[in-house]
């Protein structure tokens, strides 16, 4: 269970970690006035500084007992944290499994996984369904748009 | 009358069969991406967006505005026969067209809410039409500091009237810059911010953010909660249908009050979501019949319907003649302008005069295409909810994964772009607006040019932005929008906290629900 105000503080940390980052960066580039103008890290630099100045403020108000924040003490529950697990965390799997085994291997072994395993469909259903999607990705960007998805180091060794 | 004439020459451009082809394709797609919950108007524009590369930026604009157009009729379906928002904008429709259908009347509640839409969408049209060339030719004078106060004027109404928290809107728009810088400095040629991944030096794609955010980022949100599609009868029945039409005029005040609220919501950035539920608060408070909404009141759906369509469609205004799109899949379609080549902005309406009133012109003939096909194919998408979710799900990652790889054929904007889903997940969980962070994304090189070529001219002098009448204006009344929310929670302070029924309440929370 994860309650708003742990969500709150975890997403401003996010935004005020990614604003110290800008920030940082941007003074690599030089900040202020040059001869050639405003200096590149400048603009970078003043956006970064509101992102911390915000989720600062947005870090406070999470963390104070505030009315609109007592009506949702509970952002996600357990049975959604495992719906959103069920979903993301295959999805992450399978983005990791692009280099090596390409999108079309990839995604048909995904839908497969997400459809079978769980029980949602018989395995030879899934296993259709599987099928027609990696045919449908290659009849739609290999051959109608000529846009070419990686084939993934195993068929590289293979000599595709 | 030399908009007319225009107007007509743009005809000849749209009304041809290849273009009126790609109408019907845009139009159904539209209605896909719409119904479905996850895939949303801004990644389904996105997600066309690489494959309309080849073709003629005319060709392809149409293509693109209908797919927008079917999304926003594709959205109100869903509302009314499942009372599932298929688009965020289309939510407040869902107060008074589901209960309207459950009562055993959806080809009124349907009728009803196209009808009323695509009266929104004309005057929407009427307006781009005259005034859109009159803009760009004000616009045609502007210099460097003239730019960056209208920039600033549109980042500001984001926080002044977006409706979401307000420093969380300032967090998401800064955000929004600061990934808009990475990459190559397009003044100086130095490499920004790309925290030491050398492939960064490309900058972040906002094609790759928008999948993320939204498609991603909704389809969490979405299977969080196990919806069971449990329609209404979904059966049309075509007399009913002109009936409810021609009912539609006995309420034209409505119709008028809520296109005038969306062309505002439009042109400036508020978008269509804050204008539907503007619209319906507002007919709610001066209706007759207010204290019946809610319970499938005629006004109560063409409310919401009228002014998400009039925002919809005058968001292209400020985006063609300012290159400051008014929502977020406007700003899509913006980034597209720029792929194809073209600048968006006054000298479009010099330079590529076919491509202007080409799509102008289609956009009447879209909208009309729109409202047929809607019709004709809602049994064919009602179908299509039954499908249950689990299979659906998947089939949307893979088109979120492929779409963000074949932007620029990198596997790295795939990882961002599931990075992005978790950023979109937390946002729309907490209520951070999205459409102001892929705005800041796709024309935040612009602002910051802009201001670096203003300060330029001035020696490094901010009276730059206070030399003259036009940009004083400008610049104070973005000043006064950013400070609107600071003034009314001061007033808010001083004034008894007036005591509030358990109705607005809900309907408060409806509304931050689904601020993007």
């Amino acid at each position: 269970m994860i309650s708003r105000r742990a969500l709150e503080l975890a997403t401003a940390v996010l935004t005020g970690g990614f604003g110290v980052a800008v920030v940082v960066q941007s003074l690599d580039n030089g900040i202020g006035w040059s001869s050639a103008g405003v200096d590149s890290g400048t603009f970078p630099f003043l956006t970064g500084i509101i992102i911390v100045v915000g989720s600062l403020y947005n870090l406070v108000r999470g963390m104070l007992p505030v009315a609109t924040l007592a009506h949702v003490p509970i952002a996600i529950t357990p049975i959604e944290l495992r719906r959103i697990a069920g979903l993301f965390v295959p999805a992450a799997i399978f983005v990791a499994a692009i280099p090596l085994a390409g999108m079309y291997v990839a995604s048909a072994l995904y839908v497969f996984a997400v459809l079978a395993i769980p029980r949602h469909q018989s395995v030879p259903r899934a296993l259709a369904m599987a099928a027609a999607t990696a045919l449908a990705l290659y009849v739609v960007f290999e051959r109608m748009f000529q846009v070419s998805l990686p084939h993934g180091a195993l068929a590289a060794a293979f000599g595709y | 009358m030399d908009n007319l004439g225009e107007l007509l020459h743009g005809f000849t451009i749209a009304v041809t069969l290849p273009h009126l082809a790609l109408m019907v394709v845009g139009v159904l797609l539209g209605i896909l991406v719409g119904v479905l919950p996850g895939l949303g108007a801004p990644n389904g524009v996105s997600l066309l967006l690489p494959l309309t590369f080849g073709m003629q930026p005319v060709s392809a604009i149409i293509l693109l505005s209908c797919m927008y157009w079917g999304a926003l009729f594709g959205g109100s379906v869903t509302s009314i026969l499942f009372n599932i928002p298929g688009e965020p904008s289309s939510v407040a429709t869902t107060f008074d067209g589901y209960p309207m259908a459950r009562d055993g009347r959806p080809t009124t509640a349907l009728a009803t809410a196209f009808g009323s839409a695509a009266f929104g969408a004309l005057v929407g049209v009427i307006l781009i039409t005259f005034l859109a060339s009159w803009v760009a030719q004000v616009a045609l004078a502007f210099g460097p500091a003239e730019y960056f106060a209208v920039y600033f004027l549109a980042f500001a109404s984001f926080v002044g009237m977006g409706g979401g928290a307000p420093i969380k809107t300032v967090v998401a728009l800064a955000i929004g810059f600061a990934i808009a810088a990475i990459g190559i400095d397009t003044v100086s040629g130095s490499v920004r911010l790309t925290m030491g991944v050398d492939e960064l030096v490309k900058g972040v794609n906002f094609v790759v953010a928008v999948m993320g955010l939204f498609g991603i980022g909704e389809l969490l949100v979405a299977v969080e909660e196990e919806f069971h599609a449990r329609a209404v009868s979904s059966k049309i029945d075509w007399r009913e249908v002109f009936r409810a039409v021609g009912r539609l005029p006995r309420h034209s005040i409505a119709l008028l009050r809520s296109a005038a609220i969306g062309c505002w919501m439009g042109i400036t950035p508020g978008g269509p979501t804050a204008a539907s539920f503007m619209s319906y608060g507002i007919a709610r408070r001066f209706s007759r019949r207010g204290r019946y909404f809610g319970t499938g009141e005629v006004e109560g759906i063409i409310s919401p319907e009228t002014a998400d369509h009039a925002a919809g469609t005058s968001a292209l205004l400020p985006m063609l003649s300012l290159g400051i799109p008014g929502s977020a899949t406007a700003a899509v379609m913006m980034g597209g302008l720029m792929i194809w080549g073209l600048n968006p902005g006054p000298m479009l309406f010099v330079d590529q005069k076919d491509f202007v009133w080409g799509l102008i012109a289609s956009m009447y003939v879209g909208n009309i295409v729109a409202v047929a096909l809607v019709l004709l194919t809602v049994p064919v998408f009602a179908a299509l909810m039954r499908i249950p979710f689990v299979i659906i799900a998947p089939l949307i990652v893979i088109i979120c994964v492929v779409g963000a790889y074949s932007v620029s054929n990198s596997y790295l904007d795939v990882v961002m772009m599931l990075g992005f889903g978790i950023v979109g997940y937390l946002f729309k969980k907490l209520f951070y607006p999205l459409a102001p962070l892929v705005l800041a994304i796709v024309i935040g090189d612009k602002a910051e040019d802009a201001f670096r070529q203003s300060m330029l001219m001035s020696r490094g002098s901010l009276g730059i932005f206070f030399a003259n009448k036009l940009v004083t204006c400008l610049v104070v009344a973005g000043i006064a929008l950013l400070l609107l929310p600071l003034v009314l929670q001061l007033a808010h302070l001083f004034r008894k906290p007036a005591p509030s029924t358990d109705e607005t309440t809900t309907q408060a929370t409806a509304r931050q629900k689904v601020t993007i």
